[in-house]
């Protein structure tokens, strides 16, 4: 079957609770910018048991179409049984294309679905482009292929294309388009699917499920992080100070920009900060709030540097930041290579000037 | 067991990869063990002190570049360029799938490759015994002792099959030549070995630190599933995990989303171990029975297998074989303009175009460099205050000036 027969581009949605999780929402929105296109329909794939108002959700929030399947065996996550019924449905309607979040659901189950399915899985893309593409050694043009944008060895940022095989693959990070608005008005075909359950796939059983409780700590939905480094160890003189002195001021700057701006703002930290284990961050600084290579990656509107010299493993985790401040009183700091605003100043002399001036400027 | 650990070579430094249009040219740069498979190779020793058995380091990679790792993948050492600190008491064997024709391989090719490098190394054991029972069967009891000593020496049969250690007695060689048990007795032994030899389990780290995709174990799993012509299991983002003695059960603890799960898996499977793994003390009572599961010991040769040994299908693997293709990328390195604070000059306010010896500067909007103005315009435009430096009161409202203003109600 040529390339040109696979039509329609789909988003593997998760329900959480009652509703599908935000990162559905957004792959189904970009989704839809793909499909438009390319003149195309975007289908919301949902997997499940009594998924309920979940299918209507998933066309308020942009699908053409839902490809369903709510069946009690498949009430837990298991990737075996999940990609079965997934490359089920991919093979009988033959999608152009099939998008996942780069969660761990997704990172556990698209691969599997991939391969299953002969075509390519480009990881982490933070953004979704429609191209034509030249491929020198068939000395080939495909037309309309996915470029697949993903960030690429530190500083890069590369185009994967899926030319010569379908559907093209690729997970979304979190955090990199915005749901559409809701329109409970929009109309949308609901296809079930039902599947029968393969005693094979079953080889790994759920002994119990435990919902984790809410860390309170999403630095990836963060509009804003203000991330602090070993620098608040000392002072512009030189003179040692608590790690606590420099948290609470760079949580003062967090509070202030929730309260003044309403915005999602989280405070981060630098590896070496968390692992060097101060007992006066017992609790406050943990690893969760990791920014970097083994840590997370944010892309948040404005990250805040402080005090972080900006090793590579660092900037890896924030250099897709829309605006980088940093504020170093090392002048050499390899943060201010790719910082946009650069303060070469003592912090614990700026950042309380920066909250005055916030304050003074937005009431 | 047979416990396989995947681990891959990384450039050593982030930034001096080199890449020719977007290929990442691994053989000219130092690559060093991808340090998310420390917890991968950690879980690899814990399984073979709770069951016994051999462990085996499986990278894809120019042979020049892996070699190095491999060597330090021998026997843990105090310090090492190529290997990070990582607790574990050496591999028993390595290989390397090395061929010109693997290169460029994305990670659908790279998942081929490898199963198809377990797959032979899995089979080399199975032909092993097909061997000896081949023996059993047609050979005089002498013939199979000395068949049985050479598969020993090669590593491709556990100690209580043969075994030259003085604490592992009674080894079925050595009831079968001394007539304890049966040629029916002995077969049926080496029968179940074979059964054994199905149940392998292989652990990789949870990503890489230069591609970061998490794809190869799930994939590779894929993979073998496709070649044995059975289902492999794979879990991926495991924390926990603890093997039942007699192998049999598999307790996994991994974080998926929200949910915490806790799962029940028999080997064989692919666990991709996360970096809150931290492997669990075995028991010491099992001693006897792991060393009898277990092989002779080190291989010191690092194996190199090219596509044809490992029975690859050329146009599977390396860069014809990926079905992705990274195009042209683009530096995001430096942005476009920087400010500094006290140092870089901004137009203050918004300014028409200004005409100074038939040249024509501007317009400038607030918040412009001051960049490419002839000095004594600059100056100027300084004394009157249109251009400074750029401030701490800039930079809060060029940061946060397109923020929306939350309105509390009063």
């Amino acid at each position: 079957m040529s390339t040109e027969q696979y039509r329609d581009v789909w988003a593997y949605c998760v329900k959480e609770e009652d509703h599908l999780t935000r990162p559905s929402l957004e792959i189904l929105a970009a989704a839809r910018k793909v499909a438009d296109k390319i003149g195309q329909q975007v289908g919301a794939v949902i997997i499940g048991y009594n998924l309920g108002g979940v299918l209507d959700e998933a066309i308020a929030y942009g699908a053409d179409k839902v490809l369903y399947a709510d069946e009690p065996w498949l009430k837990n996550y298991l990737c075996l049984p999940y990609t079965r019924v997934v490359c089920g449905m991919a093979e009988k309607m033959k999608p152009y294309a099939m998008l996942f979040v780069a969660d761990e659901l997704g990172r556990d189950l698209s691969p599997r679905v991939a391969y299953r399915l002969n075509t390519g899985l480009a990881t982490d893309n933070i953004n979704l482009e429609v191209e034509d593409y030249y491929f020198g050694p068939t000395n080939t043009t495909y037309k309309n292929v996915l470029a697949q944008i993903r960030p690429d060895f530190a500083t890069r940022v590369a185009k994967i294309f899926t030319p010569r095989h379908r559907p093209q693959i690729a997970s979304i990070r979190p955090g990199n388009f915005e749901p559409l608005p809701e329109d409970r008005s929009r109309v949308g075909e609901k296809i079930r699917f039902r599947p029968q359950p393969v005693p094979e796939d079953f080889s790994v059983e759920v002994i119990e499920e435990k919902q984790l409780p809410k860390t309170g700590v999403d630095l990836e939905a963060a509009k804003v992080v203000v991330s602090i480094g070993l620098g608040v160890l000392k002072d512009g003189s030189g003179n040692p100070r608590s790690p606590r002195e420099g948290y609470e001021l760079a949580k003062r700057l967090v509070d202030l920009v929730k309260e003044r701006f309403g915005v999602p703002a989280e405070l981060g930290a630098t590896r070496a900060l968390i692992y060097s284990e101060f007992k006066e961050l017992e609790g406050l600084v943990t690893s969760e709030r990791q920014v970097g290579q083994t840590g997370k990656t944010v892309s948040p509107d404005v990250y805040i540097a402080v005090g972080i010299s900006g090793s590579v493993q660092h900037r890896v985790g924030m250099i897709k930041s829309k605006k980088i401040v940093a504020v170093n009183n090392d002048p050499k700091a390899p943060i201010f290579d790719i910082a946009h605003y650069g303060v070469k100043a003592d912090l614990y002399d700026v950042v309380p000037k920066l909250i005055e001036i916030i304050e003074g400027r937005f009431r | 067991m047979l416990i396989i650990c995947l681990v891959k070579g990384v450039p050593a430094r982030t930034t001096q990869v080199v890449s020719v249009s977007g290929v990442l040219r691994r053989e000219e740069m130092d690559l060093v063990l991808n340090p998310h498979d420390a917890k991968a190779i950690e879980a690899a020793h814990y399984v073979k002190k709770m069951v016994g058995g051999k462990v085996v380091a499986i990278s894809m990679g120019p042979e020049p570049k892996i070699l190095p790792i491999m060597n330090d993948l021998t026997e843990p050492k105090e310090e090492s360029f190529y290997v990070p600190r990582v607790s574990f008491d050496g591999f028993d064997e390595r290989i390397i799938l090395s061929d010109r024709r693997m290169a460029g391989a994305d990670t659908w090719a790279t998942s081929y490759t490898l199963a198809c490098g377990i797959n032979r190394y899995i089979k080399n054991h199975f032909e092993a015994v097909d061997k000896l029972i081949e023996a059993v069967k047609n050979s005089t009891a002498e013939d199979v002792a000395s068949l049985a000593e050479r598969l020993y020496v090669e590593n491709l049969l556990p100690n209580y099959i043969y075994s030259k250690l003085p604490t592992v007695r009674q080894t079925l060689v050595e009831k079968y030549t001394s007539g304890e048990i049966s040629k029916e007795t002995f077969i049926s032994e080496l029968d179940k070995h074979k059964q054994d030899l199905s149940r392998f389990i292989i652990l990789a780290g949870m990503k890489t630190s230069d591609g970061e995709t998490g794809n190869t174990g799930p994939q590779t799993a894929e993979a073998l599933s496709t070649m044995l012509g059975r289902l492999i299991p794979s879990i991926a983002f495991v924390r926990e995990f603890e093997i039942s003695p007699d192998s049999g059960t598999i307790l996994v603890v991994r974080k998926i989303g929200k949910t915490l799960q806790r799962l029940r898996v028999s080997p064989p499977c692919v666990l991709t171990i996360d970096s809150h793994y931290e492997p669990r003390v075995p028991y010491a009572s099992q001693q006897k029975k792991v060393r009898a599961n277990s092989y002779r010991g080190k291989l010191s040769k690092v194996l190199v297998w090219d596509a044809d040994v490992i029975g690859a299908d050329p146009s599977k693997i390396g860069f014809m074989g990926s079905p992705t293709i990274v195009g042209p990328g683009y530096e995001i390195g430096k942005p476009p303009s920087q400010k500094f604070v006290g140092e870089t000059l901004i137009f203050k306010q918004n300014v028409d175009k200004i005409e100074v010896n038939g040249k024509v500067y501007g317009p400038f909007k607030k918040g412009d460099l001051a960049s490419n103005i002839p000095e004594q315009l600059l100056n100027k435009l300084k004394e009157d205050g249109v251009v400074g430096y750029f401030s701490l009161e800039d930079l809060v409202d060029e940061v946060f000036g397109e923020m929306k203003l939350v309105h509390r109600a009063v």
